[in-house]
C-alpha cells in the first residue's frame, strides 16, 4: 500500500504554489512555468491556445513523471509580450470561449426541450 | 489581446444538440480545437463534484457480504447531487470536527430478514436524514418502475444490516464513484480524412470498417481528393451518458465551470507574484470573495482536518468561487 494518496492529484501540498515561473536564459523571451496539481486537461488546452498565436515562437508542455501531478509549460515569445503576459492572455481568452460555450449550450438545450416537450427517451 | 479578441468574435464554440433525454445528451461541438474538446471531455469525467457515500459506520452486518464489499457497493449508489457544487462544502474545507450537515448527508440503513423467503435490500431502503444542505441532495437516484433502486444485498432468515452511511462531496479523480457520467462518447472525423487513425484491414477498408453513426454528418473524401496535411478537426461528437446524479445539461454546465475555475486559479496565482492579473480578470458581478481580494488567503483552508484526509492545512483551489456564476 505505498501508492500515493489520490487526493495528491488535485490538492496542493503544504506551501506549494499553483504556478511558478522560471525564466530560461538559454533562449530569449522564454519562461518555463511549472503548474502543480494539474494534468493534460489544463496543459494541452493552454498549449493549443498559445501555439495558435503568431506572437508565440514556441510552446510545449511535458509531465516530468507520471506519479507526480505536475506539468511544465515552456513558452517562448517573439518579444512583443513577456511569456507571462501571453499565458495570462491565453487563460483569459479560454475563459471567454467557455463563457460563449456555456451561453450557446443553454440556448441550444432550451430549444431542444421546447421541440421535444421535456425530452423523454 | 487584439489577436485573441478577433479569434473569439468570429469563431467562438458552437453547439448542436442532436438527441437528449433524461439521462443522456448527444451533441456536436464545433469551432474549437481538439484539445479544447478533449479537455471538456476529461473534466466531465473526472472533475465535476457530486455526492457519494464515503464513510460507513457498521453496527450490525450478519449478511454473507463482508463489510468492505458492502461499503464499496454503497459508495457506488448514485445520489442526487443537483447544486451540490454551491450548496455542499467539502468535508476537508468545513469547520466541523468530522462531518456535519453542511458538508455531508447521512443515510441510515436498517434491514432484517424475519421470514424464510430471501429478502432483498434496495437503495430505496436507505433512509435520508433531512438535516442537509438542500432538500434533495444525497437522496438515492431511483429510476426503475417499482421505485426500489439497485439491490445492495440479499438477506436470509435472521440476517441483519444496521449501518450509518455518510455521503460526501468529491470528484472522480479521487474515486470513480464520484463520476457524474458512465461514459462520454467522443468522436471526430468519422471518415478518417485527417488520417489520425491508421485503419488496419485485410482487403477493403470500406467493408471491414463500417461507418460510424456520425459519418452521415460529414462529406467523405472525394475520389482522387488530395490529402491535406494542414487540415485540423473542427467538429466533435459527444455522447454524454449521465448516471442520474446530475441532469445532462447540468453536467455540461458544471464541466465548463470547473474548467473556468481552473483557469481562474492560474490567473490568480500568476497575479499574486507581480502585477495583479487576477484582479484584472475578475468580473465585476457578484463574485463573493469574502470581502477581500487577496487570493492567497481565498484559496487556503488552514483549519482542515477531514477524516478521509488525515493531513492538516492543505491549500486547495476549491475555495474559489466559480467564475462568472451569475452569467449563465
Ligand atoms: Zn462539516
Amino acid at each position: 500500500m505505498n501508492a500515493p494518496d489520490r487526493f495528491e492529484l488535485f490538492l496542493l501540498g503544504e506551501g506549494e504554489k499553483k504556478v511558478t515561473e522560471e525564466i530560461d536564459t538559454r533562449t530569449p523571451n522564454t519562461s518555463i512555468f511549472t503548474f502543480n496539481k494539474e494534468d493534460h486537461t489544463l496543459a494541452n488546452m493552454i498549449r493549443a491556445r498559445l501555439v495558435k498565436n503568431p506572437k508565440v515562437e514556441f510552446c510545449g508542455y511535458k509531465i516530468p513523471h507520471p506519479l507526480f501531478a505536475t506539468f511544465e509549460l515552456r513558452l517562448q515569445t517573439n518579444g512583443e509580450k513577456t511569456p507571462k503576459e501571453m499565458l495570462i492572455d491565453a487563460c483569459q481568452t479560454l475563459i471567454r470561449s467557455l463563457n460563449t460555450l456555456s451561453a450557446d449550450w443553454t440556448k441550444e438545450y432550451e430549444l431542444r426541450r421546447m421541440v421535444s416537450g421535456g425530452g423523454d427517451k | 489581446m487584439d489577436f485573441d479578441d478577433d479569434m473569439i468574435l468570429d469563431q467562438g464554440p458552437a453547439v448542436t444538440i442532436t438527441e437528449a433525454g433524461d439521462n443522456f445528451v448527444n451533441f456536436a461541438l464545433q469551432k474549437v480545437d481538439l484539445s479544447f474538446a478533449n479537455s471538456l471531455r476529461r473534466v466531465i469525467m473526472a472533475e465535476i463534484p457530486i455526492m457519494a457515500i464515503d464513510l460507513v459506520e457498521i453496527e450490525v452486518n450478519s449478511s454473507v457480504l463482508p463489510d468492505e464489499f458492502l461499503c464499496h457497493r454503497l459508495g457506488l449508489i448514485p445520489l442526487v447531487s443537483k447544486n451540490c457544487t454551491e450548496d455542499v462544502e467539502y468535508t476537508r474545507e468545513c469547520d466541523c470536527d468530522q462531518y456535519c450537515s453542511r458538508c455531508s448527508v447521512t443515510l441510515s440503513l436498517h434491514a432484517k430478514c424475519t421470514s424464510n423467503e430471501i429478502m432483498k435490500v434496495y437503495a430505496a431502503d436507505l433512509l435520508v436524514d433531512h438535516d442537509r444542505a438542500n432538500p434533495w441532495v444525497g437522496t438515492p437516484v431511483i429510476t426503475d418502475a417499482e421505485g426500489k433502486g439497485t439491490v445492495i444485498c440479499k438477506l436470509r432468515n435472521g440476517q441483519e444490516l444496521r449501518m450509518k452511511c455518510i455521503a460526501k462531496k468529491g470528484i472522480g479523480k479521487e474515486h470513480a464513484k464520484w463520476a457524474p457520467v458512465a461514459a462520454v462518447g467522443f468522436e471526430y472525423d468519422p471518415h478518417n480524412k485527417l488520417k489520425h487513425t491508421d485503419l488496419w484491414f485485410e482487403k477493403s477498408i470500406a467493408e471491414e470498417w463500417p461507418a460510424s453513426k456520425h459519418a452521415e454528418w460529414e462529406e467523405p473524401a472525394q475520389e482522387g481528393e488530395r490529402f491535406d496535411p494542414d487540415a485540423e478537426p473542427d467538429k466533435y461528437y459527444f455522447e454524454v451518458e449521465g448516471v442520474g446524479n446530475l441532469a445532462p445539461d447540468q453536467i455540461i454546465h458544471e464541466g465548463i465551470k470547473v474548467l473556468q475555475t481552473k483557469l481562474a486559479t492560474i490567473l490568480n496565482a500568476l497575479g499574486e507574484t507581480k502585477e495583479d492579473a487576477g484582479e484584472r480578470f475578475l468580473p465585476d458581478d457578484d463574485v463573493d470573495m469574502g470581502g477581500r481580494n487577496d487570493f492567497d488567503n481565498g484559496y487556503t483552508t488552514p483549519g482542515y482536518n477531514g477524516p478521509s484526509y488525515g493531513n492538516h492545512g492543505r491549500a486547495t483551489p476549491y475555495g474559489a468561487t466559480p467564475y462568472g456564476q451569475s452569467g449563465y
